[in-house]
């Protein structure tokens, strides 16, 4: 459904790149997430994806469109949520949702059960700009998958909701896959990309560090993360680090040889720590 | 394509209603129009009011109704009643084998001296359908005052539309929506004709109701549409560009609004140099949509030099639309 290769993005037209030499390719069928701190390069990369930002260099094939001539009618068959909501504030969610389905020319789904399944069922006829910043990303989200497609590019879709609703978002998606869709799932929720994708991407710096399914991941890193607590300069601190890791295992030695350990044992690394382990970086 | 421009068009008019300004904006040549009426008052009533007997003479009924506002009373008592009231309304009854005409002594001269001219007319038998006897009977002349204010209106229209287009681009800005449509089937250009759609509509509709409202619906309107096209298609290219450029609805408004200098130079320039110094002016579409609206105005112009003007400034909006149109779409694909 997507192949990528060598992809680069300047915004400065330089070699300051957002995004740099990324490769992966996403099957039909496949949730595929991209992980990665805020400033990575996961919405410069989606933009390249879905046309929005033009293609500087690499080779980027999308539902078998090249996004080089990129055809129009390609978006039929695509469904795009935005990282930051952008629906008509002058318009109600219904209206929203009625005014966008006019534009594609597949069958298209009723915007008032979009709208209850976003769990703003009641709200149909307000108008957007009364909408709270959580409701307006809801209806962008509802949105994107008004055409049914067949692939979906969601940016941050639970990203400042709370967790009862991301809990509902990431059940849709869930079962929008099921019926054949495709996702590109980008988000730094952890619990959500463990729970949906097959496979996931670690982006850093506009580089991807590594892909690999979640449960492969837990194999090699599960079991082999140490979380170390000690006191130094009498105030306790916590450490979480690889045993395979060689700068991990330097850092371990020391922290051993030099505080007073209070408590230290390994467990089933969860995603979040396996991308900190590999990366050597946070998710926010 | 046109199923998305039409989706388009809509959505835009409906938002614009539900925005304090572009509602302004949509009903501001209404109330320029009537303005209009207000201050050159009573020109309007260009044609004459006559009442007649229903029945009494069909031939001179069918007549009279080519040239007057006709309307037809029971009886003579009725007419006679009718003359009487305050308006400048003139009767018309058998008298003998002639005509009478009834006329209260309030009336202007020359609906007087009109109605007795179409009574000659009628009864010397000149054909009814004589051009020649419609036009010197009737063929209007709008005061020049009015005119000069009709013709600015036409103009005013024009840039109410650019308006019109950089609000709502602000407005989509605002919302950032440009990029959902742009993940839509929705190619660059439908969604940039949609949008010029509305400007252009607008103008037309605005326009063709200004002339009506201030009575001069009778022009050539065939004539008009292309002065008002070619104007309105130049500002709605500078509306793109000062909603793009802008941040606010107040900004792009204001700065819509400099468009106005230009347009009132022209007029001013126009009606008051001397012919020697209008070249100073051939850069201004508005000074020859303003040559070309008069001319149309005055009902003295022919399709040649109409052609010309708004030839001029065809070519004029293709500059435009040289240095602005790639600018626009860059501007665009950036939201
Ligand atoms: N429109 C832009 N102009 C210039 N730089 C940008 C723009 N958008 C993003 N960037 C930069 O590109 C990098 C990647 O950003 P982004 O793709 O938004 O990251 P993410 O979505 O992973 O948080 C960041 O350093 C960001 O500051
Ligand atoms: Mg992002």
């Amino acid at each position: 459904m997507i192949h990528v290769s060598g992809l680069y993005h300047s915004y400065s037209q330089d070699d300051r790149y957002a995004v740099k030499d990324v490769s992966f390719d996403v099957p039909k069928g496949e949730v595929f997430g991209f992980l990665g701190p805020s400033g990575a390069g996961k919405s410069t990369t989606q933009g390249i994806l879905t046309g929005l930002l033009k293609l500087q260099q690499g080779d980027v094939t999308v539902a078998g469109y090249p996004v080089k001539s990129m055809k129009n009618e390609m978006f039929n068959r695509i469904g795009v949520s935005f990282e930051q909501s952008n629906v008509y504030s002058k318009l109600t969610a219904r209206e929203n949702l009625a005014f966008y389905r006019q534009l594609f020319d597949v069958p298209t789904r009723d915007p008032l059960e979009l709208i209850r399944q976003v769990g703003l069922g009641g709200k149909e006829n307000l108008k957007v700009g009364t909408f709270s910043k959580g409701m307006k990303h809801r209806l962008t989200f509802a949105r994107s998958m008004i055409n049914n497609p067949e692939l979906w590019f969601l940016d941050e879709p639970t990203t400042g909701l709370d967790p009862a609703i991301a809990a509902n978002i990431k059940d849709i998606i869930k079962a929008q896959n099921e019926k054949g869709t495709t996702v590109f799932l980008t988000t730094h929720n952890m619990f959500i990309a463990d729970e949906l994708c097959h496979r996931v991407a670690f982006i850093v710096d506009g580089e991807i560090k590594l892909i690999d399914s979640p449960k492969n991941l837990k194999l090699q890193y599960g079991e082999k993360v140490v979380t170390v607590e000690y006191l130094a300069d009498g105030r306790p601190q916590t450490e979480t680090l690889s045993t395979v890791q060689a700068e991990d295992k330097a850092r371990l030695q020391a922290i051993l040889g030099t505080y007073e350990i209070m408590t230290m044992h390994t467990k089933e690394a969860t995603l979040e720590e396996i991308f900190i382990t590999v990366t050597g970086r946070g998710l926010t | 394509m046109f199923k998305r421009l039409w989706t388009i068009f809509a959505r835009d008019i409906k938002v614009g209603t539900r925005d304090f300004i572009t509602l302004f904006v949509l009903i501001f040549p209404l109330v320029f129009a009537f303005g209009i009426n207000l201050i050159t008052p009573g020109i309007n009533d260009t044609t004459v009011n006559v009442a007649m007997v229903a029945g009494e003479d069909p031939d001179r009924e069918a007549y009279f109704d080519r040239f007057a506002h006709l309307t037809l009373l029971p009886d003579r008592q009725a007419v006679a009643d009718r003359v009487l009231q305050r308006d400048s309304l003139i009767g018309v009854v058998r008298d003998g084998s002639g005509m009478l005409v009834l006329a209260q002594g309030n009336e202007p001269d020359e609906a007087v001296e009109l109605v007795k001219l179409i009574a000659v007319l009628y009864d010397s038998g000149a054909q009814t359908g004589s051009e020649q006897t419609e036009l010197v009977s009737l063929g209007r002349t709008i005061p020049p005052l009015k005119q000069i204010m009709v013709n600015a209106l036409l103009l005013f229209v024009s840039v109410l539309a650019g308006m019109l287009i950089a609000l709502n681009i602000i407005e989509e800005k605002t919302d950032k929506t440009i990029s959902a449509i742009h993940v839509t089937p929705v190619s660059r250009l439908t969604f940039i004709l949609g949008k010029s759609l509305t400007g252009a509509v607008f103008a037309v509709l605005m326009s063709v109701i200004g002339l009506f409202v201030t009575g001069c619906g009778q022009i050539n309107l065939l004539q008009m549409l292309p002065v008002i096209l070619a104007m309105t298609l130049l500002s709605i290219m500078i509306g793109f560009i000062q909603g793009i450029n802008g941040d606010d609805v107040m900004e792009a408004a204001g700065s819509v609004k400099l468009m106005f200098l230009p347009l009132a130079g022209s007029i001013i320039g126009y009606e008051l140099l001397a012919e020697k110094w209008h070249p100073f002016l051939y850069w201004s579409p508005f000074y020859w949509a303003y040559r070309a609206n008069e001319m149309i105005l005055s009902q003295n112009g022919s399709w040649a030099q109409l052609l010309l003007f708004v030839g001029i400034n065809a070519l004029l909006g293709a500059g435009v639309f040289a240095v602005l149109a790639p600018r626009i779409q860059k501007g665009l694909q950036a939201q």
